[in-house]
Order: structure tokens, then C-alpha cells, then sequence
């Protein structure tokens, strides 16, 4: 029955691709995990100050981390903030940064691509090089310029990302309705009396996203791990904030226990950076498996 | 004639997503010395699995289920029968481009874009005729003219005699993986380049020295499928396939190479052709023996005028009266219905439900091949002597 | 080819004065005050600013300061770092070669590995090896590379005690700096200043300091070419010239090596320039976290202390890389495909 709808089957042969990756399943699994964690929030990690959630509790400011025991159940960071109070906020926090800026740098990005695939000519032209000037510096030092204009803070970093990773988009897009616009198919269509506004709608964009789709994806990782690390650095979320990158900065000192007891504070940088990483694996192995999904060229292989 | 390939109950099978696709049923045909035998079918009724069975280079998912394929080869010593299908993939690599070589629909794609011509040409020399080549250049070697200076010249005799014996030999093999002392194969491959030039001239290519240098971009398609064929032709192959070699090219080019593949088979430069198209027209130009394929069995085999003049399998009178005629009017004739997914094929004859003689039986079972004249056979219940024998006893017709 | 590599050389042009107007369009929404440091060449200076203001005119009008900018920084001058109290030029000139150390280390390590991984990965697809190189190829590529860094640091220097961070040991450091008639400063590199110097262990203190970085560049930047060679192969084993081969006889390692990889480089190479750019990504986290002197680590710094004329002296410098790493791409490119080189 569900053979007589070629859209329905595509999309059924599709997810077969996607899920007979056994990585792609797990990639889901620790994507709805973390999802539950962060709307479950407020219930896993009761906030001490309703006004501000995301700052961590601390008690004291004994700058040595304390290990996990029954009240704190990661064990504290330098300065005594709670592990699991920064670890569970952390994962919203993390949502936040990779869904504003990736959502963001994606439409600027699909919009602009879009432009200069559809007109071509001058606007082409001047969108095009305007891009390929700006992929000449790399994400992370192009940020970090940003942010050293704008003023620290983590709202600064999603800006400043935001701000160069929609130039990630505009080529896939471009050339995605470029070759689409020349296929046989769009032709036919234009040739039966289909009007420029539906072609686009219905033929080209939903064949044209595909790959905008796997590079959001992955996109969401790698925001995550760079904004993590300017928050390492410093230029992000103040001390206290329940960020991950965050929180491994505290533990910068404290990495190398003493010498009888070198992976003392094991939990200090383990917790958050195991959340970072089981994150951004969980978007990357989607992404791939879409990427492999989607590809024609090794679908039916 | 004698025989030169017998095929045998070839099922070739390919494993997808969607099911198993069952692209040959069963395919017997016998080819000999000296013919064009000449597949025709419509697309996608299995004459490329067929071709591609032969050489066993079925990419995956596919897999060769059973049959045998049998080489008869009539060399100096005793006659010997081979069957491919058994052979180990280093046999087979020994035997494609020496005694059987293909040609491709796809001139465009089927070279190398970053190999030069002269490179891929002589790169069957290199394959198959090492031993010769190596002789050919101890004997260059042992001329006084030769400017390599002496304990290099020692070094370089004592490995072509070594190539001579066993161009596989492991020494050799080494050398070849090191960057710096692939140097010894110089020579070698420069007589490679040599004998690629000599074929190119003989199909009547000019300049073709200067075509060695040159890349497959900046050549036509009709001279691109010449390049092809002087590929296959390199070693002198006992049966050449030729996979819709013309179809891609048009009228005069097809031609051309057609006149080309005769003239070829005339100077004995191949032995036999299988010419592999859905042009009835090229096969009555060129072909002695016919076969027609419907959905992965053969139909009919016969000489080609006798096909042509009587065709007895139902299929085979339908596609010829589908060919159109400078005499006829009014609409043109056509199967009625269409191919069968292969996935899920009809029972019994694949063709009976578009057959307009089928009967009761053709579900049942495929029928045998069963032989009309000497040289003529058919599979259809039609000509089937004791259809109750064909199902077997005590089986009702109805 | 000539033609080609003349418009690149144009369009490379082009994005240098691109790049360099959008740095000075980011630095330009500082105060002048901000501003003037990136005028100053010498301590005095500093101290001068609001007669610096007056005197480099930083409250004229764009275009006029844009085209005084770029005349100091095309005659040398960069500006003056605060966070390493040199002019920017000097400090860059004397941080860069540790950088080029640990990346020219990485490099080679990371293309061989890459492309032979990859490569296997795409001849037996769907294998155990393919599953196991893309699985290790996804996981590198989601670990960042400061955490990746901070766990090694903390295994290998931590528990186990070798491989310590740093350029170079404390006491040898000391010994240099004690010794600057025997020990010449040829590379800025230790591992090769130490051999020219007649000191191989110098070279092998610095070849231990190395391990763990090196290490940690490798695993993060080969999962990207990994996964590019493995479906660049793919993708040539199905083309029709591979089926040719194979009805030439062609023995399975000839078909794949000779054939398919050759042309299956072609698009690797493309992505290369990101390579490059993702291999600086990665050194500014390896040397902040393993404390090594080099030009991430003064980035690092000199982002967190706002020090902006690094900022954009770095980023001139990405700018020139890009440029001239895509000039090698390109004439590698017209090297190996003829379908470029003769048009």
C-alpha cells in the first residue's frame, strides 16, 4: 500500500538508511537523553535562585574541589560550585547556544545562497566573493576577533558565531540550486506551466536541503565545542555560570592531582567534558548518517 | 566451426534492498571460432549481466549463482575445456584483456580522465605480455648501441631475464612498490608504449605518436570508443564482447566502428565477436548468429538470416514486426504490456503474460530449449514436442 | 595553466584587501582610544595616546584611516601588543616558529594516516574497518581538542608521567638562556636548532615535549580527511574507467591505487585548505592547554585581555596562509588533473 506513494517509500527507504546504521541509532538515543535532560531541568536540579537558574550554587569558595559524595553528587569544582547542578543546566545552556546560532547562521545562510543560486548575475557575484573572502580566516580566530569588539559573555559568543558560520551555508545552497536548476526535470516543469515560485518550492528547495541539513547538524557539534572552548578560554560565560566549557575551566588547575594521587579530581573535568563530548558525538553520528542517507551516489550501492 | 565458449544454466543474481533480483534465469548459448554472434533484447532484459557474467566482473550486490562457462581453448598442445565460473580471480585477472576483452556503452566515462592514451593503452601490454616485452628488451639491452652504463646494465639483464620467467616473480613486485627503484621497469614500459602506438596505427588512427601524449578530454566520442577498442584488442583476444558499444555514438560514427570491428575480424586480428545491442538493424548488418534475450532468458538463438526470415519465438516475431517498415502506415506495431519487474518475475515463461499464444502451461514452468532446425533453438512451449513430458508425468495441462 | 593560475593569483589579491577591510571594519567599532594601540610601535608610545589620537587622526572618517592602517602595517609596523609588551611584529616573528614546529610534525603524520585509512576504509566499505575508521573518524571529530588535550595531559603526563607539556624543559631552557654565544637561534624550532647546534638532546627534549601534542593535533584533524578520502574512493570505484581496468585485467591493487586513488585525490586536495585552517583551530587549543609559547597561546591571551592589534595582525596572517595554501592547491591541482593543465 505504502508502495503506491514514491514520496512515502523514498522517505521509508530513507529512514532504512539512517537506522540500519547501528551509529545512528545510538546517536538518537543520546540526543532524546539530553533532550530529557534539559527540559527535566528544573525537577533533576531544583535552581537555589529562580531569578537566574543558570548560575551554580556554591557552598563556600575553598578553591580545592571536593569528590562526590550525597549532597553533592558529581562532587564540587574549584570554588565549590555543585558538578551536577553546572552538568544538567549545562545541557540547556548547550542546547541554547547550538540551536540560536546554527538556526541563525542557517536562514542568513539558505537566504543568501538562495539569492545568489535563483538571480545569478551581480548579485551572484558580489555575494559570492563576499564569502569567499570571509572563509579565508578561520571560525575560531575570526570569533574570537568578534568578541573581543563586542565585550565577553556568552550571549556575545553566539553572535559572533552566528555571525561566521552562515557562510557554511550559502555555498552548499547556491550549488545545490544550481545544479537542480539545470536538471531536466525543472525544465519539464517550467516546459508544463509550473511557475518559477512553485519550481522552487516544490522541486528544487526539498532536493536542495538535504546537505544544508547535514552540515546543520554537524554545525551544532562543532558550535557547541567552539563556543565551549572560549568559554575555556575566558571570553564566555562568567565563573559560576552553568556552562560546560565553563566548568573545565575551573578544573584547568586542578587536572594533575599531587603526586601520590594524580587523578584525584578526575570528576572535575570528566563530568562536563563527557557531557561535551557525548553531545556533540550524538549530533555528529546523526549528521553522518544523514549525510550517507542522503547522498545519491551511495544510496542502492 | 569449433566451439569456442559454451554457457551453461548461467543464474545471476542480485541482492537488494527491494528483493532479490533474479537477472538471469538460466541462460545456455554456445559461441564459435571465427562468428559475430550478435544479443539482442530490450533494456534491462539482462544482455549486460550477461556479458559482464562471462568476465565475472558482476559488481556486489550481484552474485553468479550456478552454471558453468566453459572456454574451449585450442592451443598449440592438447585442446583444453576451462569453466570460468571455477576459476580462482587470478586466472580471471590472466584471462580479461588477454583472451576475451570488453567494450563499454560509455566511451566518455570509460578512460581514464588523468591517464594519458599512450599510458592506458599500453597498460594491457603491461598486464599480459611481459614476458615478450622482456625479451624484446634484453635483446635492446644486449645491443652495444645501448647507453646505460655497465653495472646498471648487469643489474637491469639480470631482472628482465628474471621478468621473462615469471614476470610475477616476488623481487619483482617489490621493486615496482618502491618509489625510486620503480626505475627498472623503464625500459619495459617503454616497449609497452611502442606496441600501444603499433595498435593504435593499425586500427587507422593517424598521428599516432602524437596520440600516445594525449588525454581522453580532447578527443570525440567516436575516437574515444577507437582508443576502447584498441584497449581490448591489445593482446590479440579470442572473443571480444561489445557491450552497446555503438549505441552512445551516432549514426555514421556507429558506422564506422562497425565497419572497423568487421575488418578487424576479417584480418583475424579477434576470433569471434559478441556484439550486444537492442538495434535489430545492426545485427542483420553484422552479426552470423542471433540470440534474443526477454527478461534474463534467451528466447531464441539461430544463424541470422534464418531468424530473420522465420523467428519462431512468439517475443522474437513481436519485435520484428515492432521494427518499422518504409511500406507500412498507420500506427505502429508494439508489445503489448511491459517488462516484468524481475524482483517478483511471472512464473513459468516470463513472457507469457504479454504473449499473445500463451497457454495454460507457460505459468507452470520455463519451458525447455528445445532445437527447430540444426542451428536454430527456441524455447517456447509452442514448439515443445511432449509438453506432458516437460512437466513431468501425471501433471494435467489444465 | 598560466591563465589559471593568473586569475587565482588575481582573486587571492582580492581577498587579502577583503580581509583586511573587514578586520579594520571589526576593529573600527572600538573608542579610539582602543584604537590608538594599534599605532604604537614602541613602549614610549604607549603612554601617549591622546596625542596619538591627534596625531594618526583616528576620528577621521573610515576610508581615510583604512588607507593609513594598511600603509603602517604594508611597511612593517603591526601595532603594539600589550600582552607581550613588544611591537606585534617582533612578538609574532619570534612565537611563530613553535607553532610551524608542531604543525609541520602534524602534517605528515596526519596526510599518511589520513589517506591510508581512508582509502581502506573505502575499499572495504561496509566492513569491519570501515565501521571501525568511521566510528574512530566521527568520535575524533567530536572531541574538542582542548578537552582532548586536558584528558591526555592528565593520563599521560598525570598518571603516568611522561611526556611532559611545555616547549622544553625548565633547566635546559635555563642553560639556553645562559649560553647565548654557544646556542644560535637558526629556526626558532628546537628540534632543529638543537642538531644545527651540535645538541641532539636538546632535539629529543624537545621531540618528548612534542608526543602529546602532536598526538592530539593528529587524532582531531585526520578524522576530517579520513572521512573525504573514503567517500572520494567510494565514489571513483563506481565510475566506469574502474570497470575498464578490471576487463583489462587489472589486479585489484592496481585498480585501486593507481586508478581510483589517483583520482580520488583530486577532491581531497581541495578540501585540504580546510585542513589547514582546522590544523590552526586546533593549535591554538593544544598550546593553551599544554602551555606551549607559540602564536595560538598569544591569540588566547591576547583575546582575554582585549589586546586587538593581535587580533588582527592574526587574522592578516590567516588571511595570507589561506592564500597561499589555496596557490598550492591550485597548481597541485593543475599538476594532476590534465583536464585543468592543457584546458
Amino acid at each position: 500500500m505504502i508502495e503506491n506513494y514514491p514520496r512515502l517509500r523514498e522517505f521509508r527507504y530513507t529512514l532504512f538508511r539512517i537506522f540500519r546504521n547501528p551509529t545512528a541509532v545510538l546517536g538518537f538515543v543520546l540526543l532524546f537523553f539530553f533532550l530529557f535532560v534539559a527540559v527535566c531541568a528544573p525537577l533533576l536540579a531544583p535552581p537555589k535562585n529562580p531569578y537566574n537558574p543558570y548560575m551554580m550554587p556554591h557552598k563556600g569558595y575553598s578553591p580545592i574541589p571536593r569528590p562526590p559524595n550525597s549532597t553533592f553528587v558529581f562532587g564540587t569544582t574549584s570554588g565549590q560550585y555543585d558538578i551536577f547542578y553546572g552538568v544538567v543546566w549545562g545541557t540547556r545552556t548547550a542546547f541554547r547556544v547550538g540551536l540560536f546560532v546554527v538556526g541563525i547562521a542557517a536562514l542568513v545562510g539558505i537566504t543568501l545562497g538562495g539569492l545568489a543560486g535563483y538571480h545569478g548575475g551581480i548579485v551572484d557575484e558580489v555575494i559570492m566573493r563576499f564569502v569567499d573572502v570571509i572563509f579565508a580566516i578561520p571560525t575560531l580566530v575570526l570569533a574570537m576577533a568578534i568578541v573581543v569588539a563586542f565585550g565577553r559573555g556568552l550571549n556575545n559568543i553566539m553572535i559572533a558565531l552566528a555571525l561566521v558560520v552562515w557562510r557554511n551555508y550559502v555555498r552548499v545552497m547556491r550549488s545545490g540550486i544550481l545544479t537542480l536548476r539545470d536538471q531536466d526535470f525543472v525544465a519539464a516543469a517550467s516546459v508544463m506551466g509550473v511557475s518559477d515560485f512553485k519550481i522552487i518550492l516544490r522541486h528544487i528547495l526539498p532536493n536542495a536541503i538535504y546537505p544544508v541539513l547535514v552540515i546543520a547538524f554537524m554545525d551544532m557539534g562543532s558550535m557547541v565545542i567552539t563556543a565551549a572552548f572560549m568559554s575555556f578560554v575566558g571570553l564566555g560565560a562568567p565563573k559560576g555560570y552553568a556552562d560546560w566549557g565553563q566548568m573545565v575551566a575551573l578544573a584547568r588547575n586542578y587536572i594533575v592531582g599531587p603526586v601520590e594521587d594524580p587523578l584525584r579530581f578526575w570528576y572535575t573535568i570528566c563530568y562536563p567534558g563527557g557531557c561535551i563530548i557525548l553531545f556533540v558525538l550524538a549530533w555528529n553520528l546523526i549528521g553522518d548518517a544523514l549525510r550517507d542517507a542522503f547522498d545519491p551516489k551511495l544510496r542502492r550501492g | 566451426m569449433p566451439t569456442l565458449i559454451e554457457v551453461k544454466d548461467l543464474v545471476t543474481n542480485f541482492y537488494t534492498y527491494e528483493g532479490v533480483v533474479r537477472a538471469l534465469n538460466g541462460v545456455s548459448l554456445t559461441i564459435h571460432h571465427g562468428t559475430t554472434f550478435g544479443l539482442v533484447g530490450e533494456s534491462g532484459c539482462g544482455k549486460s549481466v550477461f556479458a559482464h557474467s562471462l568476465l565475472r566482473i558482476i559488481p556486489a550486490p550481484g552474485r553468479i549463482e550456478s552454471g558453468q562457462v566453459l572456454l574451449h581453448i585450442n592451443s598449440n598442445s592438447e585442446p583444453r575445456v576451462i569453466d570460468l565460473l571455477r576459476q580462482s580471480e587470478t586466472y580471471m585477472e590472466s584471462l580479461r584483456g588477454d583472451r576475451i576483452s570488453m567494450v563499454f556503452q560509455e566511451p566518455g566515462s570509460a578512460l581514464n580522465p588523468i591517464m594519458s592514451i599512450g599510458e592506458q593503452v599500453a597498460e594491457s601490454f603491461l598486464f599480459h605480455r611481459q614476458k615478450e616485452m622482456s625479451a624484446a628488451v634484453l635483446e635492446a639491452l644486449g645491443d652495444d648501441r645501448s647507453r646505460i652504463p655497465q653495472p646498471l646494465k648487469s643489474i637491469l639483464i639480470a631482472l628482465y631475464r628474471r621478468a621473462q620467467q615469471n614476470p610475477k616473480a616476488p623481487i619483482l613486485r617489490l621493486l615496482n612498490r618502491l618509489p625510486l627503484l620503480r626505475w627498472w621497469g623503464r625500459p619495459m614500459q617503454r616497449q609497452a608504449l611502442l606496441r600501444a602506438m603499433a595498435i593504435i596505427a593499425s586500427l587507422g588512427i593517424a598521428n599516432p605518436e602524437e596520440m600516445l601524449h594525449r588525454y581522453p578530454h580532447n578527443l570525440s566520442g567516436g575516437m574515444k570508443q577507437r582508443i576502447v577498442i584498441a584497449v581490448a584488442l591489445a593482446c590479440h583476444p579470442m572473443l571480444l564482447i561489445a557491450d552497446e558499444a555503438t549505441s552512445n555514438l551516432d549514426v555514421t560514427i556507429q558506422a564506422q566502428i562497425l565497419e572497423l570491428l568487421r575488418e578487424l575480424k576479417q584480418r583475424t586480428e579477434i576470433s569471434s565477436i559478441l556484439l550486444i545491442t537492442h538495434d535489430l538493424g545492426v545485427v542483420a548488418e553484422t552479426c552470423d548468429q542471433v540470440g534474443v534475450m526477454y527478461a534474463g532468458n534467451l528466447c531464441e538463438a539461430a544463424p541470422v538470416t534464418e531468424l530473420f526470415r522465420t523467428p519462431r519465438h512468439p517475443y522474437t516475431q513481436a519485435l520484428l514486426n515492432s521494427v518499422p517498415q518504409f511500406s507500412h502506415t498507420g500506427e505502429l506495431h508494439s508489445i503489448e504490456g511491459s517488462v516484468p519487474n524481475l524482483v517478483a518475475p511471472p512464473p513459468g515463461c516470463r513472457f507469457h503474460p504479454r504473449c499473445p499464444q500463451a497457454m495454460a502451461i507457460c505459468r507452470r514452468a520455463f519451458p525447455e530449449t528445445v532445437a527447430v532446425n540444426h542451428d536454430h533453438q527456441v524455447a517456447c512451449y509452442l514448439y515443445t514436442q511432449n509438453p506432458r513430458k516437460a512437466l513431468g508425468d501425471g501433471q494435467a495441462l489444465e | 595553466m598560466i591563465a589559471f593560475i593568473t586569475r587565482r593569483l588575481l582573486f587571492l589579491i582580492l581577498v587579502l584587501f577583503g580581509v583586511s577591510v573587514i578586520i579594520f571594519g571589526i576593529l573600527m567599532t572600538f573608542s579610539p582610544e582602543r584604537r590608538a594601540a594599534a599605532y604604537v610601535a614602541t613602549p614610549q608610545q604607549a603612554k601617549d595616546i591622546p596625542r596619538i589620537i591627534e596625531q594618526y587622526g583616528l576620528d577621521d572618517p573610515f576610508y581615510q584611516q583604512y588607507f593609513r592602517w594598511l600603509g603602517e602595517v604594508l611597511s612593517g609596523n603591526l601595532g603594539w601588543s600589550l600582552v607581550a609588551t613588544r611591537p606585534v611584529r617582533e612578538a609574532f616573528l619570534y612565537l611563530l616558529p613553535f607553532t610551524l614546529e608542531l604543525n609541520l610534525c602534524a602534517a605528515p603524520l596526519i596526510i599518511l594516516i589520513g589517506i591510508f585509512l581512508g582509502t581502506q576504509a573505502g575499499i572495504h566499505r561496509d566492513s569491519g574497518l570501515d565501521h571501525v575508521t568511521r566510528v574512530s573518524a566521527i568520535v575524533g571529530w567530536s572531541l574538542p581538542t582542548f578537552l582532548f588535550a586536558l584528558l591526555l595531559l592528565m593520563v599521560f603526563y598525570g598518571y603516568f608521567a611522561l611526556f611532559p607539556p611545555g616547549v622544553i624543559s625548565d633547566d635546559i631552557a635555563i642553560w639556553i638562556a645562559d649560553h647565548p654565544d654557544i646556542y644560535r637561534r637558526f629556526t626558532g624550532m628546537y628540534t632543529i636548532d638543537g642538531l644545527l647546534n651540535g645538541h641532539p638532546e636538546i632535539t629529543l627534549d624537545a621531540l618528548t615535549h612534542l608526543v602529546l601534542p602532536v598526538t592530539t593535533q593528529v587524532i582531531v584533524v585526520v578524522a576530517l580527511l579520513m572521512r573525504v578520502m573514503r567517500s572520494g574512493m567510494i565514489e571513483e570505484i563506481s565510475r566506469d574507467y574502474v570497470t575498464t581496468a578490471r576487463a583489462k585485467g587489472a589486479d585489484r591493487r592496481t585498480i585501486y591505487l593507481l586508478h581510483a586513488r589517483r583520482n580520488a585525490l583530486i577532491p581531497v586536495i581541495t578540501v585540504a585548505g580546510q585542513l589547514v585552517a582546522f590544523s590552526m583551530e586546533g593549535s591554538i587549543a593544544v598550546e593553551v592547554v599544554f602551555n606551549r609559547q607559540g602564536i595560538g597561546q598569544w591569540l588566547a591571551a591576547s583575546a582575554t585581555q582585549l589586546d586587538m592589534p593581535v587580533l588582527m595582525c592574526m587574522c592578516l596572517f590567516m588571511g595570507v596562509v589561506f592564500v597561499i595554501t589555496n596557490l598550492i592547491i591550485d597548481i597541485l591541482y593543475a599538476h594532476i588533473d590534465p583536464r585543468i593543465r592543457l584546458g
